[in-house]
Parts: structure tokens; sequence; C-alpha cells
């Protein structure tokens, strides 16, 4: 039988042992809510980030930043970006990148869109860690190869070289001539980690091509269309066909609207070169409400027909414009 | 009281006087943090108000140009009498652009006239920016400049 004294004993361990536990177990949840705090609070950060860089790129035009972030990885969306469970809707943001950004690091790059006003900035954004193999020997491979930012991890070839796996985490192919045979140092990658998109077409419109990594081939995703080099960016950076036809409907709605006053300023510019009997300013005036009106309606939907319109008006636009210039009349953008 | 009873009385009141000191202390830590989450809100909202006011100053729909080459501080009257009308059909678009805002130019040189080129209130908020901006106001009808203030007033909720 144990005797009283050392069932006091016991008893005084056990009472240690409990409260021991429970101030443990006390500071283990602060410490697990405190992480989880810093986590969100990094991620809100990074989030604030991308929010000053948005609004930065809809202010300038022509640049490219190296932005340091913390290590994280942004998931960008039609019109939402997140990071880890913290996201925010950007619904009318015309943002390419690709689907994840990895890395301490993005690069922002920014391009006036102009038909031939402009219209919008365009901002696209991916990670020094992405791998972009650009396959060409044309003007315009050339072309798209200069504009991409050298700080980008790009690789440039007159024609198919041997592709080595060099550990990155996407590899994204820019095709300008044909689809070329799956690598067989890739085969192992998974499917969602390369991508191609084969352009044709020089820098004023084309057709592009967007397949996905499926085993050992390629697997065709859909077929858009481009109007300019900006757009055609915008289907290098952006790796999936539905991000790159949800941003380019964004800026063609933005282009509706701008055009829509462009057209009304140029009608009053018409009115006044009437009443203060300028007949040949009155004259350009009238035909680039033409083209204005023709690139009002066809900017209402992107597709190609509509790329061809806007194309074909927005060379016109330009020609009057220059014409106004020469007569010294008010010019119409 | 036996001496067992006494010495587990005391380890009772040692551990409650501990957890009222983690408290305090607790306390203390969450009053930091809400001042600084309240000094972060306002630096937050202030910065969204500068991004709003920046949007507006290099909005396509107003600013000038000549060939296509942006004219700094300066607004096209016959762009802003139309993008009135055209911010007011779509306002929902904008308002991904210009939240809760008042956004107004007043021209005070060489006559007095005002435009209201967007408004979206809302009386719940908690925190109001009023930017105030000087600019050009070019007239491509008549070719001349007038000098006006571009008025930002954002809310934020």
């Amino acid at each position: 039988m144990i005797n009283k004294k050392a069932f006091e004993i016991q008893f005084n361990w056990l009472f240690v042992l409990v409260a021991g536990a429970a101030i443990i177990l006390f500071f283990t949840v602060i410490v697990i809510k405190q992480k989880d705090v810093s986590e969100t609070s990094t991620k809100a950060t990074v989030l604030k980030s991308m929010e000053a860089i948005i609004t930065g790129a809809s202010v300038s035009t022509d640049t490219t930043n190296i932005i340091d972030i913390p290590s994280s990885d942004i998931n960008v969306d039609c019109g939402r970006v997140s990071i880890g469970g913290v996201s925010k809707q950007y619904p009318s943001l015309i943002l390419f990148a690709p689907g994840l950004i990895k890395g301490d690091k993005l690069i922002t790059q920014t391009l006036a869109f102009s038909t031939p006003y402009r219209a919008t900035n365009i901002l696209y954004a991916t990670s020094p860690q992405l791998r972009y193999i650009i396959i060409g020997s044309n003007d315009i491979a050339k072309e798209i190869n200069k504009s991409m930012p050298s700080e980008l991890k790009k690789e440039f070839y007159k024609s198919a070289p041997e592709i080595k796996n060099s550990n990155n985490y996407r590899i994204r192919f820019v095709l300008f001539e044909n689809i070329i045979a799956f690598p067989k140092a890739l085969e192992k990658l998974p499917d969602s980690d390369v991508s191609a998109v084969k352009i044709n077409g020089d820098n004023q419109k084309g057709t592009v091509e967007f397949y996905q990594k499926q085993g050992s081939s390629w697997m065709p995703k859909g077929t858009s269309s481009y109007i300019g080099k900006q757009s055609l960016l915008g289907a290098i950076y952006a790796d999936t066909f539905e991000a790159y036809e949800c941003n380019m409907q964004n800026v063609f709605s933005r282009l509706n609207l701008v055009t829509r006053i462009y057209a009304e300023r140029t009608k009053k510019l018409m009115e006044s070169a009437v009443t203060s009997s300028q007949i040949i300013c009155s004259q350009f005036y009238s035909n680039a409400l033409t083209q204005l009106n023709s690139i009002l309606a066809a900017s209402s939907d992107f597709n190609r027909d509509n790329i061809n319109a806007i194309t074909a008006s927005a060379n016109s636009l330009a020609s009057e414009n220059k014409n106004a210039q020469i007569y010294s009349c008010t010019l119409i953008y | 009281m036996k001496k067992a009873q006494i010495q587990i009385g005391e380890t009772i009141a040692v551990l409650f006087v501990f957890f009222i000191l983690i408290i305090i202390g607790f306390v203390f830590y969450v009053n930091v943090i809400k001042s600084n989450i309240d000094i972060e809100k306002e630096e937050l909202s202030q910065l969204r108000s500068v991004g709003i006011s920046q949007r507006i100053m290099f909005l396509p729909e107003v600013q000038c140009s000549e060939d296509n080459i942006i004219i700094d501080n300066c607004i096209d009257i016959l762009k802003l009498e139309y993008a009135q009308s055209v911010m007011k059909e779509n306002e929902i678009y904008y308002y991904d652009l210009l939240e809760f805002s008042d956004v107004s130019v007043l021209q005070v040189y060489p006559d007095e006239a005002k435009w209201s080129l967007y408004s979206r209130k809302t009386d719940d908020f908690s925190s109001r920016f009023v930017t105030n901006v000087p600019v050009s106001l070019y007239n491509p009808a008549t070719r001349k400049h007038g000098f006006g203030i571009l008025t930002i007033e954002t809310l934020f909720k």
C-alpha cells in the first residue's frame, strides 16, 4: 500500500506536469498564431507592392523595373492577383503575366497601347527564374528579343537548338517559325511547367497559337490574334490562351471608351473648323471621324476581323493626323 | 490545513500571478499592434489616395497630347467635356479605377468654369483626403491655354 507521503509527492509531480503542459500549450498557441499573422502580413505587403506597381504602371510608359519582393509565389489570374490565401480583385486590370510568378524578384515592363492614339498602358510582369526560349530568324523575332528586358532569363536562337533542362520552374517557348519537336530533356517536367506560343504575322497584326506540354508532345490550347507589338508581347508573357484573351478584351473595352472621347472631340474640331472656314482642316477631321467611328465599332469585341478593321483605320487615322500637322490644323490626337 | 494542501495553494497562487502578468503583457502587446495597424491603415489610405490622383492625372480620356506625345499637367477641355458623360455612363468601370472619390476641374483663368468629372461618394467613410493639382487647361478649338485646379477628393471606409 502506498503511504500518505509518497502519494503527496506523486500528486505534486502530476500537478506540476499538468501546469507545465498548460503553459507550454499556451505559448505554442501564441507562437503558431503569431507565425500565421506574420505570414499573412508578408503576403499582404507583397500584394500592397503589387498594387503600387500596378498604379505606377498606369502612369508611366516604356519603363522596365526590377523589384525586390519577399520570396513568394504570386498567382496571376484574369483580374485577380493572389499570394497564398490573400487575394485582390482588379476587374479591369490589364496585366500580362505567367500564371505563377516565383522568387524574390519581379520584373515589370510597361508599354503604351496606341491605335495610333494612346488608349491605355499595358503592364507585363514576370520572374527572372522563368526561362524564355525564342526561336526565329525573321525581323519580328529579332524585334521581340530586343523588346524583352535583358534582365530576363531569355535565350535567342535562329533555329531549334538542343534544349537542356536548367531547372527553371517554368519554360516558355516563343516560336516564330514552325512548331518544334518536343525537347527530350524536358519530358520529365510536369505538364503545366512547359508551354509554347507560335507567332504568325508581322509587328502590326497576326495570329498566336498557344501550346501546353502533354507528356512528350505539344497540345494545342487555342488560337488568338494580336494587334501591334504590345499585344504580341502580351501573348508571350501570358502563358495561357484564356489569360491572353481576357486581358485583350479589357484592352478593347478601354480602347472603346477612349475612342468615344476622341470621336466626339474630332466632331467638335470639325464644327469649329467649318465655323472658321478652315475647309482643308474640316476635311481631315471628317475623314478622321470616319476612321474613329470604324475603330469604335470594331473595339466592341476582340476578334480577328475587328483587329483587321482597327489596323486599317489606325493607319488611315495616322495619315490624317500627319496631314493635319502639314496644314497647321489642330492635331486629332 | 495539511502541508501538501498549502503547497498546492502556493503553486496555484504563483500560477495565477504568472498568468495575470502574461495577460497584462499580452494586452499591452495587442494595444501596440493595434496602434501600428491604425498607422498602417492610414498610410495605406494615403497611398491609395495618391494612386487615384496619379491615375486621374494620366487618364488618356482627359490628358493633352500632341502627335501622341503626352503633355504633363495638362487637361484637354474638349476631351474633358465628353469624358464627363462617358464616365457617368460607365460608372462601374471607372469605380474600379477611382473607387469612392469626387473629381472636379475648376478653371480660374481666363473665365471661371467648373466640370465634374467623376463623383461616387459614401457617407460611411473613415478617412478623407483632398488633393489639389494646378493644371493647364487646353482648348484645341481655339488653341488657347487656360489655368485651373484639378481637385481630387478620395474617401475610404
